[in-house]
């Protein structure tokens, strides 16, 4: 149990260390562009757009352009119904200095958002207007009014307005009950990734952000938010930095400097400094330590806690003391004076403050990745020409980069084409690249067929070129002078090349050429398809199939014998009208089914073995009543 | 044994000769033509195969269809069945005969192809 206990401990810390440090921050950059994204507001659409350009371009440090001219604007189109838009002018108006709005009319609105009735935001502005305008805020009224709207709405947004109406209210006014709620508010968001503490948007957010420092500062204790999710929040307002509105860019601005310029908690930024790539000629890894602002923090002493590899983890150094520059927020340290070998390297940092600063987080937090490159040499380059059967190597030729073998090789389909070089970095040590290519590339056609060259277990790049077998599989059996090309390439090489070694000529079999052209191109014309009905079966002989007519017709004659053996009772046969019709009738029936085998279609036939079939059947019927009748 | 069974045949053609009316042997004449036929047609299928198929099987159904067709003819001109046929006249059970064997015959040759 104690044991879970402790590791659940350990695992927390270790959570909360990773989550220490913010992701990003507002750069100075991130600044210029906000700041162009104000100035492009003007002249100004909207009182709401001039009061989050003024505030906005305050926040950031900037003035408005025409002072004059945007306060004029604030006082001629301030809606005097509307409380919001009341509060914007009179905020705005504040922040510009030296404009003085007037009430007027406003006055009466102003009354009504006081009222108990109020929504709450209604209530923010009518308070931070009348702080705007230098009017008496009764703190008692707002009070009461504050807590019947937090009846009836708290959600987020109420309740971070609730934190900027409190911080608003005189010294002697309660305001912890307030305050309390910060822990309330925070509990609300979405933690993501552990990275992120989201809320529904990003007005929320921010509001809530500085609402809570801003109370924070009036009682003058640390707002209830842990380190952790202050910079989680922190993240989740600077994901939204490249924001096109101005308001979302107000709102970024202003929790941001929130961030930076409380005096309880301000999450310290480790960011890298131009290239992550380290070399010879520029040696220095850039970190830039600052709050979100991207505003420096006073002196501080910035050191490497560690410096690892990252292909094999191994501490390259420790405690690798950073120098300041003249920028006080850049420090550099000069890594290769560390000899690191070529590579990935993570750089664990920390820093400590002269005096001491418990507002400062994640001052141990830092990491950066940065890359040590170098310059790759290719050496030892031999093409060699082996028996493909013996292994005899017929001929070797050498090359040295950059240049291009002068003799060109003769090789065929019974020899093998073999490519060994050797890569090495600036110092001598052998190095292997992440892409090294061999390009043989045919000079007639332009046809290209790329190979990778693996290195073996002595570190030498090698590539066999199998001329029977490559010929069928990637060239088309396409005899012809072809080139070579070396391609070398990696993140941490500083040099990648394609070098041109060697020309060759490859002589496939010529056999297999031909039967190349024989066949017919995928492209070609088919052959048409026509429709084939089922082809009859053999018939038998003729002899057999008369023969068995004459058999199965035979049974008849019999049939006949008998029935005149028997003496069937011709003599009884009337010549009557009735007689005649039915034999007649009964001969057609089967005459007109002869036709309709031989070519009627069955309509026809239907037709006329109605007409017939009526007769047959009037005088069928009446030649067998009078027979019935005579017997009778 | 055998002249025993000879006995009993030769007893029973009598009595078939002697007893039977005429006008069923004809019947039974015209019985053993569709028989025979039907037989010589399944002994060709046999023999020689069965295309054109649907040629063999109307000409084999044209017979076992008469066939029965014939037999119930006989049955209803029985005189020992009169009673099972009350008010079934011969001439009507054959203008039955004749009308039920042109349905088939009309069947017979739709089939036959």
């Amino acid at each position: 149990m104690k044991a879970a206990g402790l590791l659940c401990m350990f695992a927390t810390v270790l959570a909360s260390c990773l989550a220490l440090s913010p992701i990003d921050t507002l750069s100075q950059d991130d600044q210029t562009r906000l700041k162009g994204l104000f100035g492009q507001a003007i002249p100004f659409q909207s009182v709401s757009h001039a009061h989050y350009v003024v505030l906005g371009m305050a926040t950031l440090g900037g003035t408005v352009p025409k002072p004059q001219d945007a306060c004029n604007y604030l006082k001629n189109n301030m809606d005097v119904n509307d409380i919001q838009s009341i509060y914007q002018a009179a905020s705005a108006a504040q922040v510009l200095g030296n404009c003085q709005v007037s009430l007027g009319a406003g006055q009466q609105t102003l009354t009504a958002a006081l009222s108990e009735s109020a929504e709450i935001s209604d209530l923010f502005y009518a308070v931070s207007a009348q702080t705007a305008l230098g009017l008496p805020v009764k703190s008692a009224d707002v009070v009461k009014t504050l807590d019947a709207g937090l009846k009836r709405d708290d959600s987020i947004l109420s309740t971070s307005y609730a934190l900027k109406i409190a911080a608003q209210l005189s010294k002697e006014t309660k305001v912890d009950k307030y305050f309390e709620m910060i822990e309330d508010i925070v509990a609300q968001g979405d933690t993501i990734d552990d990275t992120y503490l989201q809320f529904d948007n990003l007005q929320q957010a921010s509001v809530f952000v500085t609402g809570a420092y801003a109370l924070a500062a009036k009682v003058n204790k640390k707002p209830l938010i842990s380190d952790e999710q202050a910079v989680q929040l922190a993240n989740y307002i600077l994901t939204r930095k490249a924001t096109q509105t101005i308001r979302n860019a107000y709102y970024v601005v202003a929790a941001i400097k929130a961030f930076s310029e409380n005096t309880f908690q301000v999450p310290v930024a480790f960011s890298l400094s131009g290239s992550m790539a380290i070399s010879k000629a520029d040696p220095f890894v850039k970190v830039g330590v600052s709050d979100l602002m991207s505003q420096s923090l006073g002196k501080l002493n910035v050191k490497a806690a560690s410096v690892t590899s990252e292909a094999d983890d191994e501490t390259l150094a420790s405690d690798q003391a950073f120098t300041s520059t003249s920028d006080e927020t850049l420090y550099q340290l000069d890594l290769m004076k560390l000899k690191p070998a070529p590579g990935f390297f993570n750089i664990k940092l920390s820093a400590t403050t002269t005096k001491p600063a418990s507002k400062l987080i994640g001052l141990s937090e830092g990491e950066v990745t940065v890359k040590v490159t170098t310059e790759v040499s290719v050496s030892n380059v031999e093409v060699l020409l082996v028996d493909r059967e013996q292994s005899i190597t017929a001929k070797t030729v050498k090359a040295t980069y950059p240049g291009k073998a002068s003799t060109t090789l003769d090789a065929d389909f019974h020899q093998n084409v073999v490519i060994k070089f050797n890569l090495a970095d600036k110092a001598g040590e052998t190095l292997q690249a992440h892409q090294t290519f061999v390009r043989v590339s045919n000079i007639k056609t332009g046809q290209e067929v790329t190979f990778t060259a693996d290195a073996d277990t002595s570190d030498i790049c090698r590539f066999t070129l199998d001329i029977a077998e490559s010929g069928k599989e990637y060239f088309n059996q396409q005899s012809g002078k072809y080139t070579i090309d070396i391609i070398i390439g990696d993140a941490i090489i500083q040099n990648p090349f394609l070098w041109n070694v060697i020309d060759v000529n490859l002589k496939f079999p010529e056999t297999s050429q031909q039967q190349q052209a024989d066949k017919p191109s995928q492209y070609s014309k088919k052959p048409e398809i026509d429709h084939i009905f089922r082809v009859p079966d053999k018939r038998p002989p003729i002899a057999v199939s008369t023969a068995f007519t004459a058999l199965v017709l035979l049974p008849l004659l019999i049939l006949f014998i008998l029935w005149i053996k028997l003496g069937a009772n011709i003599k009884n046969f009337s010549f009557s009208l009735s007689a005649l019709g039915f034999h007649a009738g009964l001969g057609a029936i089967f005459g007109l089914f002869y036709c309709y085998w031989a070519y009627l279609n069955m309509f026809d036939t239907l037709k006329y073995l109605a007409m017939i079939g009526v007769v047959t059947f009037l005088c069928g019927n009446r030649l067998l009543r009078s027979i019935a009748e005579k017997k009778n | 044994m055998s002249a025993n069974i000879f006995t009993v045949l030769a007893k029973f053609y009598d009595e078939y000769t002697t007893k039977t009316p005429k006008k069923l042997k004809i019947i039974d004449a015209y019985l053993a033509y569709i028989m025979f036929t039907g037989i010589i047609q399944f002994v060709y299928c046999a023999l020689v195969g069965t295309f054109p198929f649907n040629s063999f099987l109307s000409g084999f159904i044209s017979c076992v269809g008469s066939f029965i067709l014939g037999v119930c003819l006989r049955l209803q001109v029985n005189p020992v069945n009169k009673s099972g046929f009350h008010g079934v006249s011969n001439e009507r059970a054959f203008a039955d005969f004749i009308f039920a064997s042109v349905i088939l015959h009309l069947v017979v040759m739709n089939f036959i192809g």
